[in-house]
C-alpha cells in the first residue's frame, strides 16, 4: 500500500490530512477570467459550508504545497492527451466555462507503476472522453491539479458512471 | 440434536478461523519477494520519503547544506525548489526505500539484490563476508554488505554514500562517510520488522533513529520499470509543475 501522499511531484509540496469536500457538493464550473479561477454556481452559504466542513483538514494542512490538498473539485471536460510518463502521468482536458471558453487544465497523477497496480493501463484514458475529475486544483488560481494516490478521494468520472481510482489493488495477501 | 450440531460447529468455526488468521513462519534466511512498507503515522512535515522519527542536531557542516536546499515539502517547502529528483537525479538510499513503489528482494549465492521501481535501481547487498571498504568511492546507492544474525534476522551496514542525496524530500543532508545499519527481521512469511540507523557524525551530532517500519509480502504487486526519465521530466515541470509554482495572478509561461 503506497504511503498517502509521497507519490506526488514533491515541487509541489505536500499534505497531512484529507477529506472530501467542496467534491460533495456537486459539480461546479470553473471560469477562467485572466489568470484567476472563479467557481460560479456555488452560492457563497454553501461555499462557507464547504470550507466548514474542511475545517479538520485545513488546520492539519501545514506544507506549503502548490495544491490545495484540502479540496476535492470536480472538473468535467474533454479529455485531450493522457500522457503515460514516468515519474508523472498527466490527463489534459479541455473544461468549458460558464461564459463557453474553453480552458485546457493539465492534471498531474501518478507514475505508470502506480496506476498499473492500481488498475489503469495507457489506454485508460484517450482523446475524447467526456470525464470528471475529482481534483486537488492548484493554489495560485491556473488550470493545473493534482488526483492521484497521494491524495484519497481523487478520482475520475466517466459519463457513464464508471469510475477510475488510484487505491493499489495489488496490496494485501 | 440441534444443541449437538451447535458444539461441535463452535469449535469447528473457531478451528477454522484460527486457521485463515494463522501467521505462516517465516522461512529460514529467506527475504525473497516483493514488499512493501505499510503506512507508520501519520505523515508529519517533514518526513516525507525520509526515515521519520527524530531527527537528530544537525552540524554546522550539514546546516550549511541544509540551508541551501529549497525542498518541496515539510516546513520550508516552496512550490519550485532544488530536490535533486526533480532532474530525475538519482534518489539515493534509504530515500529511494520510503518511495511509494514496493521493492523485490532476491537472493544469489554472494549477495541480496534490494531492486527498487524508481529508476530501476538494483542496490547489491554482499553476503560474501567482505569488510566495507575503508574510503570507498562515493555511490549513488552506497556500499553494502549484510548477513544473517539468526535465521530471519538479515543485517545490512553500508557506506560511501554520494552526499548529494537527501534524507528524504524534506532536504536532510548526509556525508559520504555516513553509515547505516539496517535489521529486516521476518517475524513471520508475510512481514518484516525493519529498523535503521544513521550514524554520520559529519552531519548529525548523535545517531539517528529512524521510525520502525513494517514491511507486507506483496505476492500479487510487481516491480515495474519506472525509469525516471529526464526530458519527460523537464515536458512537465513546464506544462504543470511551473504553472503550478507561479505566484498567485502571475501570467502562465506557455
Amino acid at each position: 500500500m503506497p504511503e498517502p501522499n509521497e507519490g506526488r511531484n514533491p515541487g509541489t509540496g505536500g499534505r497531512v490530512a484529507t477529506r472530501h469536500c467542496i467534491g460533495r457538493i456537486g459539480v461546479i464550473s470553473i471560469k477562467a477570467t485572466g489568470n484567476t479561477t472563479r467557481m460560479k454556481k456555488l452560492t457563497r452559504p454553501l461555499l462557507l459550508l464547504a470550507l466548514l466542513l474542511c475545517a479538520g483538514a485545513l488546520f492539519a494542512h501545514h506544507g506549503n504545497s502548490a495544491y490545495d490538498e484540502t479540496a476535492r473539485v470536480p472538473i468535467k471536460g474533454t479529455v485531450t492527451e493522457f500522457i503515460w510518463t514516468n515519474p508523472h502521468s498527466q490527463i489534459y482536458l479541455d473544461v468549458k466555462d460558464s461564459s463557453g471558453k474553453v480552458v485546457n487544465w493539465g492534471v498531474e497523477t501518478n507514475s505508470p507503476g502506480i496506476l498499473t497496480r492500481a488498475g489503469w493501463t495507457r489506454r485508460s484514458l484517450k482523446a475524447g472522453d467526456q470525464i470528471t475529475i475529482i481534483l486537488c486544483p492548484a493554489k495560485n488560481g491556473q488550470p493545473v491539479a493534482y488526483a492521484g494516490s497521494g491524495d484519497p478521494g481523487t478520482k475520475v468520472i466517466f459519463a457513464d458512471g464508471r469510475e477510475l481510482l488510484f487505491a493499489d489493488k495489488t496490496a494485501g495477501p | 440434536m440441534r444443541i449437538h450440531f451447535r458444539s461441535a460447529l463452535v469449535p469447528l468455526v473457531l478451528i477454522l478461523s484460527a486457521g485463515v488468521n494463522a501467521q505462516v513462519p517465516a522461512p529460514k534466511r529467506d527475504l525473497s519477494g516483493v514488499w512493501g512498507l505499510l503506512p507508520a503515522r501519520e505523515v508529519s512535515e517533514d518526513d516525507k520519503q525520509s526515515p521519520g522519527g527524530e531527527v537528530p542536531p544537525m552540524t554546522a557542516w550539514a546546516k550549511a547544506r541544509f540551508d541551501l536546499e529549497k525542498p518541496g515539502y515539510g516546513k520550508r517547502a516552496a512550490p519550485g525548489g532544488n530536490d535533486p529528483i526533480l532532474q530525475c537525479d538519482p534518489m539515493g538510499f534509504p530515500r529511494i526505500l520510503y518511495f511509494p513503489a514496493p521493492f523485490e528482494f532476491a537472493q544469489i549465492s554472494n549477495r541480496v539484490l534490494q531492486m527498487f521501481e524508481r529508476d530501476n535501481v538494483v542496490r547489491q547487498i554482499w553476503t560474501d563476508g567482505r569488510a566495507l571498504p575503508n574510503d570507498p568511492d562515493p555511490l549513488w546507492y552506497g556500499y553494502s554488505t549484510g548477513k544473517w544474525v539468526d535465521d530471519t534476522t538479515f543485517v545490512v551496514e553500508s557506506t560511501g554514500y554520494d552526499d548529494r542525496t537527501w534524507l528524504g524530500a524534506a532536504g536532510f543532508p548526509h556525508s559520504e562517510t555516513m553509515r547505516l545499519e539496517e535489521r529486516y527481521q521476518r517475524v513471520d512469511r508475510d512481514t518484516i520488522n525493519f529498523t535503521l540507523k544513521i550514524d554520520d557524525p559529519q552531519a548529525y551530532t548523535k545517531p539517528w533513529i529512524a521510525l520502525p517500519r513494517v514491511l507486507k509480502l506483496r505476492p500479487r504487486a510487481e516491480i515495474r520499470q519506472g525509469y525516471c526519465v529526464a526530458s519527460e521530466e523537464n515536458a512537465f515541470t513546464k506544462r504543470i509543475r511551473e504553472p503550478g509554482a507561479l505566484k498567485t495572478g502571475a501570467a502562465p509561461k506557455n
